[in-house]
């Protein structure tokens, strides 16, 4: 949907990445995973049982640099890839489900080849699925499962089953490294820092500073397994060189030998080190441990100045600094973390069906490693932070349409035309990238959460729309992260109305209590979900501190460490509370079904009393079979959540309030703040095992997305649909949370488009909410993907927090998509 | 107040009403209009009387409402239609069929039509309420924003346009008027003080060609357009582009030209494609739409109108 007034920015772009494209397509259809990490890293705990957890990590880490297979593509612009070739899928055997594990490769050869040995999908050697199930057996009580289960209460188990294990089985990942440590100061400089400290505690040796000891010893050792993997790819590049099939390439490949000799331990000279530097530390982060969501954080405030000296002194030319930023992209979305891990069930029918292992990945939220690029936004000194890189950044998403890595830029007073027009422009054609974001309300809620102005006007966005102190804060967002465990406010709903039941699944709750025609009075009701709320964050908080401890305990994140402010300076690993900042999230949902659910049992039992509570009870117990007609009274009289109408967005304000105080109130993990957020990601699927809502949903329906109203339930419009979400108290939403809005194509078609989209930005900022995501798609378009995927790999939506390419997403994702409500006339 | 009670009757009130002028607007869409143009994409504006709407779609089938709409028509003009698969579960289905010939338009069966798939074409109000509805989105009004009055023709319920034109100038609204400029001068005199910007139509240059398209004559239309350039309001001019019935080259030139003469007061001019997304609207009312074979043009020919606009030194855009 290329319109006259967008062409300006539709620049072609270079053969070298068009191929780079084409490279990645060509490997969707060839998936391998990442045994090699996961080989060192067995190995090397096998030879070293006894040595100290922290030292261990770093022992595997500088294995893992000085071992692992180095590769270089001919035409590959930056070098390498976090496993052995392009696009490897990453998994860490440590957090893995040994269950998985054995029913996937200790199934029958059959059904294994079925799976795992299908070219065009995904291959998995007969040497690689021996060595998995001996490694599982090594294993089998070594891991991080089994660290929660030497810790964990008895209770934990009881009320979640196998489930806890693997909550508490994987690494929390979901932060903002600090890339521009990595880039401006470097390995080395780290090193020396580190050898300083450990030379002054060995000086005086406390019961306070012993355990910092190890820490600066292990962060010596990953200092030094870096420098040598840079100095590991500079020797391959000079031996590709030799066989360069042109002059030019033998020149571009020695000049990166020299690059990849300096980076790393010093920093970076100019913008391919600079960029190089951060993949390379990125792969450091994925072989770590698989952190999903590790999101480089205002890059373009560092990477602008070196851009704008390169172009200073005649180094570099616009379009070579348009090509390095697109193929850093790439080489960003590259990164891929199997999530979720495919059954042999799903693997064999999805074959069976023509589709692949890249198809059962899910669309974009799984790639590119879940990361997210945050630009644009202020200085510490409160002024504008834009630059020539925040654009090229912006066209580079515009040219290659990219699901992955996502794209957050900061909104404020300073935020300049040209950068705006880009953004919306991009947006429009790269569905929902980037996300907007809202300065004047996200840094009050960092003020609110004791973090200086200063380092307030810092923050960037991590995973899908959560805020945090980039390079400083060690944050996790429950949601999403491996702590799990974000909020279904459907689950704490169905407990009040049905006596602490889950109909649907015959799960029980953990305090009992009445059934829906037993409450008096609606108020009774309230308190009633008032006290489940609690209950369920109190409990939700017990697992947070436990979990956190698990990795206290034995699995520090040395990759995170390494540049995270406040670890060095404080001898502290981030699983020790060694980050300057440190947060937690919670993130609530199904906002829509709640705030409707909640205002039908007002409004019909309650106030008019039309409906006894009984009679909708029973409606509810039989999924509505012979009560249609009281369901359409429901969906079609009463005032819904959406439609800028006091009383259900009253009823919204007061749970989402009550949620957000009582969490944000608690005292967070490591010390830290707890941070409320409204996301979610598994609406459709939580549907599935939900029962019937006084809503008129049927069971097993999707429920509402996020924080958004239900679809069905808008009817005034698209003003008064921001307008509704606009009233969510934003301003404690410390872990994001965002309005999707999906434009008509045919409000994009004029001229003035892109003002109209803008002002709508600004009119729900002012407001007070915190972030933005508009997607254009035309219904017919996204039908016709259906039937013709092949014809539509371009085409991307936002789907929560992140954006997908449509024809990954499973099918009921696509029809709750195409259902989603349409802005626009 | 004096326009408390003004009466007037509407058919839509939508927010974000980006096609109709400057900014995000909330338009308010009144019922009448003095015009039958070919290509009208809003049947349910042509008369001012309320009409039923139809919306099958919406309809759960008689079984479960037991025959709601069939019991409340006088006029037996309600039927079972045939047996059709239902939508929510395995079985058949039963929708109202409605006879229009029998139809009086009485619009008791949409009081009782629970999904509202029965309905009525508008609706009457007062200027208070209207302003307290489009009031609530003042929020998005800024940076040139607003509200616009649109139609049906807002000037054939001139008493309604007026007052509620009056009271949101009283509260700093940006106000725009949506007209095909077929209503008497003095009433344009009498509003013009009110009113922002004239979203003004020039549908065919030629006064007979008018009347075949429009079921009027244009001499009234370009006589107000005069007007009002000369008693300095701010004009943007409208031109449907509708393939074969006035896109000839000299019509088109003929309409630049008259823009032309219109001085200054002409802030810009639109280019309005032919589309056919109003079609469906004419079924919901069981009327037969009037250009069934008609493509919208293509891209290429609106940029050569563009262009020809363009040469006369006119700010103009596609839209």
């Amino acid at each position: 949907m290329t319109t006259t007034f967008m062409s300006k920015f539709d620049l072609p772009i270079s053969e070298r990445i068009k191929a780079l494209k084409e490279k990645r397509e060509r490997i969707n259809k060839d998936m391998r995973l990442n045994f090699e990490r996961n080989r060192i890293i067995t190995e090397y705990y096998k030879n070293h049982e006894k040595e100290y957890p922290i030292l261990k990590r770093a022992g595997f880490l500088y294995e893992w640099c000085a071992t692992r297979e180095i590769n270089i593509d001919d035409d590959d612009i930056f070098l390498g890839d976090g496993g052995p070739r392009c696009r490897t899928v990453h998994f860490d055997i440590e957090q893995t489900s040994q269950t998985w594990i054995r029913s996937c490769f200790g199934d029958t050869d059959e059904r294994f080849r079925a799976a795992w040995q299908v070219p065009g999908s995904v291959w998995v050697d007969d040497e690689d699925r021996q060595w998995i199930l001996e490694a599982a057996d090594y294993w089998k009580d070594k891991d991080i499962a089994a660290t929660a289960r030497g810790l964990f209460p008895p209770e934990f188990f009881e009320r979640m089953g196998p489930f806890v294990e693997h909550l508490a089985g994987s690494y929390p990942g979901h932060f903002n490294p600090n890339y521009e440590r990595a880039v401006t100061v470097g390995f080395g400089a780290v090193r020396r820092t580190a050898l300083e400290k450990l030379e002054e505690i060995r000086k005086h040796t406390t019961a306070d500073n012993v355990r910092s000891e190890l820490f600066y010893r292990a962060i010596i050792k990953v200092c030094d397994g870096m420098i040598l993997m840079s100095k590991r790819y500079a020797e391959a590049c000079r031996k590709k060189a030799e066989t360069a099939p042109t002059p030019e390439r033998r020149a571009e490949l020695l000049r990166m030998a020299d690059s990849c000799d300096w980076i790393i331990e010093n920093p970076a000279r100019n913008l391919w080190e600079a960029l190089q530097t951060m993949l390379f530390y990125q792969y450091l982060l994925i072989a770590d441990g698989t952190h999903w969501a590790d999101s480089p954080g205002l890059i373009d405030s560092f990477l602008g100045p070196i851009l704008e000296n390169d172009l200073k002194n005649g180094t570099l030319t616009p379009e070579q600094a348009q090509e390095l930023f697109d193929a850093y992209l790439l080489q960003v979305g590259n990164q891929i973390i199997m999530f979720p891990k495919p059954t042999n069930d799903q693997l064999i029918e999805a074959h069976e069906n023509g589709k692949t292992f890249f198809d059962l990945q899910g669309g974009a939220q799984n790639i590119a490693a879940g990361s997210l690029i945050t630009i644009g936004g202020q200085k510490a000194d409160g002024s504008g932070d834009y630059n020539l890189a925040t654009e090229m950044m912006l066209l580079s998403y515009y040219r290659l349409r990219v699901a992955e890595p996502s794209l957050a830029l900061r909104i404020n007073k300073h935020t300049p035309d040209r950068i705006w027009e880009l953004a919306i422009a991009c947006s429009i054609r790269s569905g929902g990238m980037p996300q907007f974001n809202n300065d004047d309300v996200i840094i009050q809620t960092m003020l609110d959460k004791g973090v200086p102005l200063e380092d307030a006007r810092r923050y960037a966005i991590f995973g899908c729309v959560e805020p945090a102190v980039s390079g400083k804060e060690w944050s996790m967002a429950a949601n999403c992260g491996g702590f799990g465990g974000g909020a279904s406010l459907v689950d704490i709903l169905q407990y009040v109305i049905y006596g602490n039941v889950n109909p649907m699944t015959g799960a029980k709750g953990m305090l009992p209590c009445k059934k829906l025609y037993e409450y008096e009075s609606f108020e009774e009701l309230q308190a009633e979900f008032e006290r489940q709320i609690k209950h369920y964050l109190d409990y939700q908080a017990r697992l947070y501190h436990f979990a956190a401890l698990v990795f206290n305990h034995e699995w520090p994140c040395l990759s995170a460490s390494v540049m995270t402010e406040g670890c060095i300076e404080s001898g502290k690993d981030v699983t020790w509370g060694g980050a300057k900042y440190n947060g937690m999230g919670s993130m609530f949902s199904a906002v829509g079904s709640v705030a409707d659910s909640l205002m039908t049992i007002k409004k019909l039992c309650f106030d008019d009393k039309t409906v006894s509570t009984k009679e909708l009870y029973d409606a509810l117990c039989a999924n509505w079979e012979g009560y249609e007609l009281l369901r359409q009274r429901i969906l079609n009289e009463v005032p819904f959540y959406g439609n800028d109408l006091d009383e259900p967005d009253a009823i919204m304000q007061w749970f989402t309030n009550f949620y957000a105080d009582y969490y944000n109130s608690r005292p967070g993990v490591n010390n830290g703040t707890n941070n409320c957020g409204a996301l979610d990601l598994y609406w459709v699927a939580a549907g599935k095992r939900a029962w019937a809502t006084p809503d008129g949903r049927k069971a097993g329906e999707p429920l509402s997305h996020s924080s958004d109203p239900r679809q069905s339930a808008v009817k005034n419009g698209p003003l008064a649909y921001v307008k509704s979400v606009a009233k969510l108290p934003w301003d404690k939403m410390r872990c994001g949370g965002a309005i999707n809005v999906r434009l008509d194509a045919n409000s994009v078609r004029s001229e003035d488009a892109i003002s109209k989209v803008r002002k709508l930005i600004e009119a729900y900022f002012a407001m007070g909410g915190i972030q933005f995501h508009f997607t254009v798609a035309d219904t017919e378009v996204l039908r016709a993907a259906q039937k013709n995927p092949e014809d539509y790999k371009d085409l991307i939506v936002r789907i929560a927090g992140f954006s997908a390419y449509f024809t990954h997403l499973p099918f009921d994702m696509q029809e709750d998509y195409i259902n989603r409500v349409e802005l626009g006339v | 107040m004096e326009y408390k009670n003004v009466t007037g009757c509407i058919y839509d009130i939508q927010g974000y009403a980006v096609h109709d002028g400057p900014g995000i607007r909330t338009t308010v869409y009144t019922k009448g209009c003095p015009l039958r143009c070919l290509w009208c994409h809003s049947p349910e504006s042509q008369h001012q009387e309320f009409e039923l709407g139809y919306l099958p779609v919406k309809c759960i089938g008689a079984d479960i409402c037991q025959n709601a709409c069939i019991n409340a028509c006088p006029e037996k003009a309600i039927t079972r239609g045939e047996p059709v698969e239902a939508t929510d579960k395995p079985g058949l289905m039963q929708k109202a069929k409605i006879d229009r010939s029998r139809c009086t338009n009485c619009l008791k069966c949409t009081e009782v039509c629970i999904t509202k798939a029965l309905y009525s074409s508008g609706w009457e109000t007062t200027v208070d309420e209207v302003y307290e509805r489009v009031m609530k989105d003042r929020g998005f009004f800024q940076n040139g924003g607003g509200i616009t009055i649109s139609g049906g023709e807002a000037m054939a319920q001139f008493a309604f346009t007026y007052n509620l034109a009056k009271k949101l100038k009283d509260s700093g609204i940006h106000i725009c008027l949506d007209t095909s400029g077929y209503a008497a001068t003095e009433l344009y005199a009498k509003i013009l003080p009110y009113i922002d910007l004239f979203l003004y139509d020039i549908k065919h240059m030629d006064s007979l060609m008018h009347k075949k398209l429009t079921g009027v004559g244009n001499e009234l239309i370009l006589k107000n357009a005069r007007f009002l350039a000369e008693h300095k309001a701010a004009l943007q001019i409208r031109v449907p582009v509708i393939p074969r019935l006035n896109d000839k080259e000299t019509n088109l030139r003929q309409t630049a030209e008259f823009c032309v003469t219109l001085g200054s007061a002409v802030k810009l001019v639109q280019l309005l494609p032919y589309h056919k997304t109003g079609r469906t609207k004419y079924d919901r009312l069981g009327w037969r739409y009037k250009l069934p074979h008609l493509e919208p043009p293509d891209d290429d020919f609106m940029h050569k109108v563009l262009e020809l606009f363009q040469s006369y030194g006119l700010n103009c855009q596609l839209h």
